[in-house]
């Protein structure tokens, strides 16, 4: 695979034309993708896992027993557990009863409704995790308003293993709900016609026709969810540092922060605790939802059941749920940031917009932080892309084993919990490098690097679907009058590729904007990303700045998602998750 | 006359540029947030040729990253301004900070700064008990926290994150009437140790702990915006720290960083600590309005070359009794 095989041998120099004649082959690029997940996800995990076993004393089985058998872990793995299972029940549930309404039944204002419920999973988990502190907390400005005070000395109740379990629970729903509705487009209308003909009612239609029908989704959900729940450090780290509920990521983030670099090789072996109860969870959802029936593939009309006299009241539950799960949190979010002090009632006198004055304009920091995150962003779906649809085209077109392999490890990648990446970067970027001689370390390019490899599956996934849809034999043709791998993707494939490419540029912007844990402990004073600064602003003490901070990305997130609605009917259905 | 104007215009912007050829220097600080900016505001204001690119953590976290950077060879901060002198000494010894004998210690009490001018206390916070007035009563001993009726009420910041929480347990640790026995006893009563002073004001100002091992300034602060909290010295005494600022040997930009501890020793400087509402340590710089006179507490001190020295190994034993 190394580049010196595929070189015309024998020309005297490097010219352009060497070059180009390179580079119009196809296993170069190959060659070059190898290279891309290689040296970026691949080399990384394995300096991980061989960090986790080898330390510079060498191999130990005393220490790795000592460290997993520890009071700690063993505590923070059953956590772990316990807390990312009653958080995927609780997800699978709401989402898919969600899934059902808007699916199966004739609920009005559904555009709406999609928008309200998916929403918390674009916003920030961190950011979403405050917003609920801050409704329930003592001092609550939302609950002094309503009148209701909790009485003093009594617990927060979020700051709690259930208080986790919840909002793991809600801010996972969507991702089970998409999972679910995908499938439920394809339940043919016919079987459910049938059932109803011989007299089932929609309850029991609903229970012995639609939901075996996609069991397969919801199990696709549920490992969705999972994944998710095990990995999201935002909402276990505010929710779970506090209330002394330690789970394996929030172990893995303070020692860390209390040892340094001298815990890396205790961290990489917790990182690697954590990526194989991630790989368990997603493998056991697998072996379930293949489980499922798969006679739903046929193209079909909609079904809705009429929701007739029960119209009404389940609208209201509906927008109750939403009530709940979202302008809640959101409004006490506001509350917080609105006032000077932390527990400050909001009145006219309180309210003041000095923390986002504060926000914008005074702290350097965090404005510098935003940008970094926009251009870093960026920067990043630029390079995943073109990467993505090159390597798309081989897997999609070019079966082979590197494709699958690196296939594989972009997945891996992407499904590992971000902190895990992060630990990997550390270790592998953290010595000087070998040919330029310095470390990067603390530089954005090592954030940019987690990025890269964390989102590329993200980025492959609309990609791959989009080479689904296309005529094979267009690009056929063009390979048959010659023209280069290179030539092809820019004139034949790429435009009608444009739509995919589109939605998957969304996707990862989204995705890697709000992102808190990959970035968490790559930050430093170079290089800050906005995900992380609530969480240091809130550990140091500044809640109601922390709010406003919050505040905006929410605002920055929504402008976002409604930009995207308006050309989101040129975009294939189901790429926004936020779009019915 | 358009040639002229542009001419002129060019020539200006060069004379700008000139004139505001700024230099950068980075700042590691525990100071919270708003304090960190305010400091680095009244700098750049006396300063504007300097520019101060500043990053907060808790000491302790702080450290950490920077063992990570040495252990990268790529040390990034110029000017440390941090919680305690421990850590600081540890740097020292280490050779990572650069002496700077003609630092304006003048009117200091010589306690306040290295004897080898390697770092400068900047103010006093003293580190005691806030309790919530509403929920609890005050105590006049450290040992008066240890009651079953205070099982997981107290707010303890930890010494892995916070100096002044490093600090403390060397100042504790080292008093005979306290001692380990005192973090054991907290063990005892599922209290453990997190984060800095920040969240455990917090927690006592909202009522979800009744007591809080916290810094005076977050207490009275919180007092003073209307939290229901109050400060207690203790009879043992209280701990205490200067704040200290010190400069890299590493940094590019030694004009510069000898500005900035030049600015925070200054009367000016030390009027913003007071501003801010921490005890200032040059003498004549009257302290913010309603707090204790330093005076009137006991201070524990204790052996700081000694605390350098066996530094790991009381964490490690921290760690041990919580189980961390």
């Amino acid at each position: 695979m190394s580049l010196s095989t595929t070189a015309a041998g024998g020309r005297p120099s490097w010219t352009l034309s060497t070059l180009s004649g390179l580079l119009k082959n196809e296993r170069a690029l190959m060659a070059i993708l190898a290279l891309f997940v290689g040296v970026l996800s691949i080399l990384p995990l394995g300096r991980l896992v061989y960090a986790a076993f080898v330390t510079s004393a060498g191999f130990e089985l005393s220490r790795i027993a000592d460290v997993l058998g520890g009071r700690r872990v063993f505590e923070a793995t059953v956590n772990t557990i316990w807390i990312s299972l009653s958080a995927t029940a609780l997800a699978t549930l709401a989402g898919t009863i969600a899934a059902l309404l808007v699916g199966a039944s004739d609920m009005r204002g559904r555009t709406a409704w999609v928008f309200g419920f998916v929403l918390p999973l674009m916003i920030p988990p961190q950011v979403i995790a405050l917003a609920w502190i801050q409704a329930f907390s003592p001092a609550s400005p939302i609950m002094s308003l309503l009148g209701i005070t909790l009485q003093p000395g009594m617990r927060h109740p979020l700051y709690s293993a259930s208080g986790i379990v919840l909002l793991l629970g809600l801010y996972n729903a969507p991702l089970v709900f998409l999972a679910v509705r995908a499938n439920l487009r394809r339940v043919p209308a016919d079987l459910v016609e049938a059932a109803r003909a011989v007299g089932a009612t929609p309850l029991s239609a609903t229970i012995g026709v639609i939901l075996p029908l996609i069991r397969g989704g919801i199990f696709a959900g549920a490992a969705l969810a999972f994944v998710s729940s095990i990995g999201n450090f935002g909402i276990q780290a505010m929710l779970g540092i506090p209330a002394r509920v330690p789970t394996l990521i929030t172990l893995i983030y303070r020692q860390l922060n209390a040892y340094g670099p001298s815990a890396l090789n205790d961290m990489a072996l917790l990182a690697l605790l954590l990526a194989v109860l991630t790989i368990l969870g997603m493998g056991l959802a697998g072996l379930l939802g293949r489980m499922g029936d798969q006679r739903v593939d046929g193209a079909s009309r909609p079904f809705k059941f009429p929701l007739s006299r029960f119209h009404l009241p389940v609208t209201a539950l509906a927008w109750g749920y939403l009530l709940f799960a979202l302008a809640l949190p959101l409004s006490a979010l506001a509350a917080s940031a609105l006032v000077r002090g932390y527990g400050q009632p909001l009145t006219l006198e309180t309210l003041t917009f000095e923390n986002f004055s504060n926000a914008i304009f005074h702290h350097e920091g965090i404005r510098e932080a935003f940008f970094t995150s926009l251009w870093l962003t960026g920067l990043a779906v630029a390079i995943l892309i073109p990467t993505s649809v090159a390597l798309g085209y081989f897997l999609s077109w070019r079966k082979g084993v590197t494709p699958r392999l690196l296939y594989l490890s972009s997945q891996l990648a992407y499904a590992l919990p971000g902190i895990i990446i992060g630990v990997a970067m550390i270790l592998f970027f953290l010595k000087p490098l070998p040919v330029l001689g310095t470390s990067l370390y603390g530089t954005i390019w090592v954030i940019l690097a987690a990025y890269l490899s964390n989102f590329l599956a993200l980025a492959l996934q609309p990609i791959l679907g989009g080479f689904a849809q296309i005529e094979r034999s267009l690009d056929e043709a063009a390979q048959v009058v010659g023209a280069g791998i290179f030539r092809r993707l820019r004139d034949i494939i790429l435009p009608v590729l444009a739509p995919a490419a589109a939605a998957s540029a969304i996707l990862v912007f989204m995705t890697a904007i709000n992102e808190i844990q990959t970035s968490v402990l790559l930050v430093s004073s170079r290089a800050q990303t906005i995900g992380p600064m609530i969480i240091f602003l809130e550990e140091a003490g500044s809640s109601t700045l922390a709010a406003a901070v919050g505040c905006l990305m929410v605002i920055v997130i929504l402008a976002l998602m409604l930009v995207s609605l308006t050309f989101a009917r040129r975009l294939p259905q189901g790429v926004l998750p936020w779009h019915d | 006359m358009k040639l002229s104007m542009l001419a002129l215009a060019t020539l200006s912007t060069l004379a700008f540029t000139a004139a505001h050829a700024e230099e950068t220097i980075t700042l590691y600080t525990s100071q919270p947030p708003e304090q960190a900016q305010q400091t680095v505001d009244a700098f750049e204001a006396a300063n504007p040729d300097i520019k101060v690119n500043w990053t907060r953590n808790g000491t302790s976290a702080l450290m950490n990253v920077m063992r990570a950077e040495i252990e990268a060879g790529n040390i990034q901060p110029d000017v440390l301004l941090v919680a305690d002198p421990i850590n600081l000494g540890t740097l020292k010894a280490e050779g990572h900070l650069m002496a700077y004998p003609e630092a304006p210690v003048d009117g200091y009490d010589k306690a306040a700064y290295d004897k080898d001018m390697t770092f400068f206390g900047t103010k006093a916070i003293t580190t005691g008990i806030a309790y919530n007035t509403e929920i609890a009563e005050p105590v006049e001993s450290w040992n008066d926290l240890l009651v079953e009726d205070n099982r997981g009420m107290i707010a303890v910041p930890s010494p892995l994150y916070s100096g002044a929480a490093l600090n403390h347990l060397h100042a504790l640790i080292n008093t005979p009437e306290i001692g380990w026995e005192f973090y054991e006893g907290l063990n005892d009563l599922d209290v453990v140790p997190e984060g800095g002073n920040g969240p455990a004001t917090k927690a006592v100002a909202s009522g979800m702990a009744k007591y809080a091992i916290i810094v005076d300034a977050n207490t009275l602060r919180a007092k003073a915006d209307g939290s229901p909290v109050d400060y207690i010295a203790p009879q043992e005494g209280v701990s205490f720290i200067g704040e200290p600022v010190a400069i890299m040997s590493t940094t590019d930009h030694e004009e510069a960083a000898k500005k900035f501890v030049d600015f925070l020793l200054s009367k000016e400087g030390q009027e913003l600590v007071s501003a801010q509402g921490n005890i200032p340590l040059l003498p004549g710089v009257a302290a913010p309005e309603g707090y204790p006179d330093l005076s009137s507490m006991k201070l524990i001190g204790y052996d700081v070359d000694e605390a350098v020295k066996n530094n790991d190994q009381v964490r490690e034993q921290f760690a041990e009794i919580f189980g961390l």
